[in-house]
């Protein structure tokens, strides 16, 4: 099931492509049809989902994964094609698959090549399933690398501004180098995996159960250090975080939602599918600096965005604070071998609902972003002024998703950040505090964007400016609503997130 | 219980539900007030059945709860018997107009939060009704979004309070670091830094929301906030929150032996400033919000004292009061048009007003028998017999209490006085606008509660207010009513003379040293200074740094890179050649954006990737020794892997470039 939602889309893609041209709305309706399916798969599976799982595979393979899928792929170096999810995976794959169907059916100008667009998101949706579901390392390393292909193009193509393209080839170099550093650190770890002449493995389950590389020795370090490089790059950390802005800008408010909203990440759910559990004793003498890099993203990301007058750009920057934080918290939970347990279990929870958390918020928020260029063609903030009196629908939704994203309790963000702040400072009492002033900032600057954006002034020329279409404002409301409930209520999210936390951070 | 915050939240969600269908105010009116009639209801059952309840939709590790008990019984009462005038008086006093259902649904929305910090059993649940108001009291200010300046103060407001929120973040963090639970109860196991960190967190907190030292301008900014607003914000939510916080939680937070020396500091200090600011206040509400702070410094005073029963009693006076106050200056400011105090003499213009704004301001200059004058009696015995007292800090609350019946007095005379003293400036001409019955009756409302709190005298009166809170008062003394009787009186001459001077508005001090004083004696102007100017500067600059030295050392670490490859081995020369290429043919993908990308070059770009990556792989192989065959294999299986990715590139570069 969860390999029909890995690629289902990739089918929908190919039935897209083979479709007459020129009917966009037919395009868009078949395209939103497709990335439904896999939201209702990973419906049944949260529906299906047992936290307390201990082995999925017939095979006998112990794992803590759940509804495990596999086949045959390349035996002779033991790479098998296996999909499943846990704890941590399930939340981000729904959120993934929602967040794909609400940009999917976002209206943007396609450009003339609305069939390659949408062909290009199913894929992109495609493969980017498959990094959250992929239980083997060469496959997670083929689905990363695929992602950055979607992506390059959907900014080079349907960029705007006139940087787009060197936007989009910088990324992709950029994230490329990342991922080259991931591919020799999951080769050197394949190496170690069999210690006694064995069949080698690049099976996720036992590498996370055996530990084959693991401790201070300088292989371990260097592949750390390898893992660490790529996934800092795509998270981003300061300051591996300047191929962002220029990517968010230019790139179609769609492709920034995914962007942002699932690409980004692929970095934190690495930290914790790979560092942290496969290699715990490692992760444990870096703890500290990877918490100093995320304090730095926290603080910094947020005072270079109160200085952004490019309201996308300013959005962006955010995204390296909010990733920050997910980052504090994960550095928190792998800081110690023993002790503070329900602390750091606390701070990967909160680690983890911020990736969801600030997948639908942001998200939303360059949705809302994608609105504003469609009927202003700016992003200049200073252009803008007095929107609600024309688009009072808009207004109230983007003051629920800032809102959202400074924090506000009753809304997601809060869940991710107050469990994140209380569980770090258990372990470290100062990185926390200093993170506190994070919210501060972005505060100061969520509020001053929501007022010159939406209050005071309107300037003349936005007079007729348009309130949102129906299908703008179903897209965007499906993602609040979601952000509301799980500030409200978020024991449904955070008892599976717990599920998959425990296993993690308990067998030490 | 469960019901409670349902209710409220519930109500709400009703209310505005029904925004489009009812513009009539008296509609909406009525149903803003039966919600909170119903919450009254619901608040006076708790009272008297309080039981622990948990937000079981919370998480498996943290539970948020609620319970009532003790001061949180006179608390939740409060909340809705306050508004519930304000909320009258709002739906008259704006009728038709268009934000109406906003407003009166963000005032509902106020006190739900108010309620839900009120009961908090943990500082979680605490934390979230704490911010919500904050962020209730942001668009309450900025009620009158189009006008910029608006917005811009209520930013002030929120950012200001949310520095204050951070200790609380902090306090509940520390708190489960040292006891693995965020209950109230669990403050008793702390000990060390942790107890420091935690009674700290609070304070900030309590400081910022209650307007104090040095947090006390953001009431100002707050002043932009519709006049029903201000009139909640200041009275039973928002500023009460801090104090009633400190008082609720003494207990506790006393086990820290510096919280009750610091609490009267901070408390007296804000009493003294605020009082000078709103004797020199130019301005109606103006003076009316550092009076406020002052008040509430009064009440830090007895909780530093150790009496938190004697800051219940006047929070709850100061509430009856302070409300009664700013609905009368919305009144006046409707009949004037202006707040400025040289201009307004409107005794004989409404004199049933001018009455019922008397009363408010004899509470205010703590005049016997009403209510406001038993708390502040109560504050001073608990400067003066409380655990923490003394005779310096009594002299403090003497003067303190002084200065707010003076400038109480000069409120009521320049506000409402006749012509024995004409303004230095034209006074408004005549009433433009009489208030309706509702509004009077609302303003009556608030006057008659201030009264019928003077029954607090009464020893059964006390008996209930130790009984609910709790806590016990600090036993008084002759010698010190006899002593606020006597400030009350030189205050009430001192105004009397300077109003026959003609002297009251200007106390003849120069316009610029009075206007500085008048602002928080300089702070904001400080802070601006001090904080948000070097933030924006640091912020301004980072970002410059971002863009042009962050980057620029991977740009430059990208050429390093190129010439370290250089040296290495024989194929860096075309690799140079690869990114010159690139770029030439980026520019020319530029030029031709019409027409789609160049197939060429991009064709070209992959393909020179391809081989730059077959190259190293080639490379590495030379550099390894005894190769297995195995480690061959890899390295084939990782070029093939990139090799996949790169032909379904070209693939994708098929149908994205090819029509």
């Amino acid at each position: 099931m969860l390999t029909a939602a890995i690629f289902l889309p990739l089918l929908g893609a190919i039935i897209i492509l083979l479709m007459p041209a020129g009917r966009e709305r037919l395009l868009r309706g078949v395209a939103a049809a497709t990335a439904f399916i896999p939201l209702c798969i990973s419906a049944i599976a949260w529906h299906r989902f047992h936290g307390d799982v201990v082995t999925g595979l017939s095979s006998g393979v112990a794992t803590g994964f759940d509804q495990v899928e596999s086949a045959s792929w390349i035996p002779t170096l033991g790479a098998r094609y296996v999909v499943g999810l846990d704890g941590i995976s399930l939340p981000l794959v729904a959120m993934t698959a929602l967040l794909f169907l609400a940009a999917i059916v976002y209206p943007i100008d396609y450009r003339g090549r609305p069939k390659a667009y949408f062909a290009l998101f199913l894929f992109l949706e495609s493969v980017s399933l498959g990094v959250f579901l992929a239980l083997d390392l060469l496959l997670f390393y083929v689905f990363w690398d695929l992602s950055l292909v979607g992506m390059y193009f959907l900014i080079g193509v349907w960029g705007h501004g006139d940087e787009a393209r060197r936007a989009a080839l910088k990324f992709f170099l950029y994230t490329l180098v990342g991922s080259l550093a991931m591919l020799l650190a999951i080769l050197v770890l394949y190496l170690h995996s069999a210690p006694e002449a064995g069949q080698r493995t690049f099976d996720m389950a036992q590498l996370i159960r055996i530990h084959p590389l693991d401790g201070s020795g300088l292989a371990a370090t260097l592949t750390f250090i390898g893992f660490a490089l790529g996934f800092a790059i795509k998270t981003p950390l300061v300051p591996f975080h300047t191929w962002l802005p220029p990517a968010h800008v230019d790139a179609p408010a769609p492709a920034s939602t995914i962007l942002a909203g699932v690409l980004l990440k692929m970095g934190t759910y690495g930290f914790v599918r790979i560092l942290l559990s496969m290699m715990p004793a490692t992760f444990q003498r870096f703890a500290l600096p990877l918490g100093i890099l995320a304090i730095v993203s926290i603080i910094y990301g947020a005072l270079v965005a109160l200085a952004q007058p490019n309201l996308k750009r300013r959005i962006a920057y955010t995204s390296v604070n909010h990733m920050g934080y997910a980052v504090l918290g994960i550095a928190a939970a792998g800081a110690l071998a023993t002790g503070e347990g329900a602390a750091r279990i606390l701070a990967l929870t909160g680690a983890t609902v911020e990736m969801v958390a600030h997948g639908l918020i942001t998200g939303a928020l360059f949705l809302i972003t994608g609105s504003i260029w469609q009927r202003a063609e700016t992003y200049e903030i200073a252009d803008l002024g007095g929107l609600a009196r024309r688009a009072p629908i808009l207004t109230g939704l983007t003051a629920i998703a800032v809102f959202a994203s400074l924090g506000l309790p009753g809304l997601a963000g809060f869940v991710a950040e107050f469990q994140i702040f209380v569980g770090t400072y258990a372990v470290f009492p100062w990185l926390a505090a200093l993170g506190l002033f994070g919210i501060i900032i972005t505060a100061a600057l969520f509020l001053h964007l929501l007022q010159r954006v939406f209050l005071g002034q309107m300037p003349e020329r936005w007079a007729s400016w348009r309130e949102l279409e129906p299908i703008e404002l179903v897209a965007l409301t499906a993602l609040l609503v979601l952000v509301i409930m799980i500030g409200i209520a978020p024991a449904p999210l955070l008892s599976v997130i717990d599920a998959g936390v425990r296993p993690i951070l308990g067998g030490r | 219980m469960p019901l409670f915050g349902a209710a409220v939240l519930f109500g709400v969600a009703r209310l505005t539900a029904r925004i489009n269908e009812h513009d009539r105010s008296s509609v909406l009116g009525v149903l803003a007030v039966a919600t909170l009639l119903l919450t009254l209801a619901v608040a006076v059952w708790a009272t008297t059945n309080a039981t622990r309840v948990a937000w079981s939709w919370w998480g498996p590790v943290l539970r948020p709860s609620v319970t009532v008990t003790d001061l949180a019984r006179i608390m939740i009462v409060l909340v809705p018997v306050i508004a519930i005038p304000v909320v009258l008086y709002t739906a008259s006093s704006m009728q038709g107009d268009a934000g109406l259902p906003r407003l009166l649904a963000l005032l509902v929305a106020f006190c739900g939060a108010m309620e839900l910090l009120v009961i908090a059993a943990d500082l979680l649940t605490l934390l979230i009704g704490w911010e919500l108001v904050g962020a209730t009291s942001w668009a309450l200010i900025g009620y009158e979004w189009r006008d910029a300046t608006h917005p811009r103060a209520a930013l002030d407001a929120f950012i200001t309070t949310r520095v204050g929120d951070l200790g609380l973040y902090l306090a509940a963090a520390a708190l489960f670091g040292a006891t693995g639970s965020l209950d109230f109860v669990a403050m008793v196991d702390l000990h060390g830094t942790a107890l420091t960190v935690v009674v700290a967190g609070i304070l900030l907190a309590a400081a910022a929301k209650s307007a104090q030292l040095p947090f006390s301008p953001w009431l100002f900014s707050a002043m932009a906030g519709p006049t029903p607003a201000s009139a909640l914000l200041h009275s039973a939510t928002m500023v009460a929150a801090g104090a009633y916080l400190l008082a609720h939680l003494s207990p506790f937070l006393s086990a820290a032996t510096w919280f009750g020396p610091v609490t009267v500091t901070l408390g007296l200090a804000t009493a003294l400033a605020g009082g000078i600011v709103a004797l020199l206040q130019p301005d109606l509400k103006r003076a009316l919000a550092a009076s406020t702070s002052a008040q509430y410094g009064l009440m830090l005073v007895a909780i530093g004292a150790g009496v938190p029963a004697a800051a219940a009693a006047h929070l709850v006076a100061h509430a009856a009061f302070k409300a009664l106050l700013f609905l009368g200056a919305g009144v006046v400011f409707h009949a004037a048009g202006t707040l400025d105090l040289d201009r307004l003499r409107l005794g004989s213009a409404l004199p049933r007003v001018a009455r019922l704004f008397g009363v408010g301001t004899l509470a205010l200059a703590a005049v016997p028998p009403l209510g406001g004058a038993f708390s502040k009696e109560q504050v001073l015995a608990a400067a003066g017999h409380g655990p923490g007292s003394g005779t310096l800090l009594v002299v403090g609350v003497l003067i303190a209490g002084f200065l707010s019946a003076m400038y109480a007095g000069r409120l009521q005379l320049l506000v409402f006085g006749n012509g024995d003293a004409p303004p230095t400036r034209e006074p408004v001409q005549g009433p433009s606008h009489s208030p309706s019955r509702t509004e009077i009756s609302s303003v009556a409302v608030l006057a008659v509660i201030s009264i019928v709190l003077g029954l607090l005298w009464l020893p059964s009166g006390s008996r209930l207010l130790e009984r609910t809170s709790g806590s016990t008062l600090a036993p008084g003394s002759w010698w010190f009513f006899i002593a606020s009787i006597a400030t009350i009186i030189i205050a009430a001459i001192a105004d009397w003379t300077l109003w026959r001077r003609g002297a009251l508005y200007a106390f003849g001090l120069r316009d610029v040293t009075r206007a500085q004083v008048a602002d928080w004696l300089g702070i904001p102007a400080l802070a601006r200074v001090v904080i948000v100017r070097p933030v924006l500067q640091l912020a301004d600059f980072l970002a410059t740094f971002d863009k042009h030295v962050v980057d620029a050392g991977v740009r430059g670490a990208v050429r390093i890179t190129t010439i370290i490859s250089h040296v290495f081995a024989w194929w860096a020369e075309r690799g140079l050649d690869w990114i010159i290429s690139t770029i030439a043919h980026s520019t020319q993908w530029a030029a031709g954006a019409s027409s789609g990308i160049d197939d060429h070059g991009i064709d070209a770009g992959v393909e020179r990737i391809a081989q730059g990556v077959g190259a190293l792989g080639e490379d590495s192989r030379q550099l390894q020794t005894g190769l297995t065959h195995q480690y061959y294999t890899i390295l084939a299986v990782g070029i093939v892997v990139i090799l996949v990715v790169v032909s379904l590139s070209r693939f994708m570069r098929g149908f994205a470039f090819g029509q």
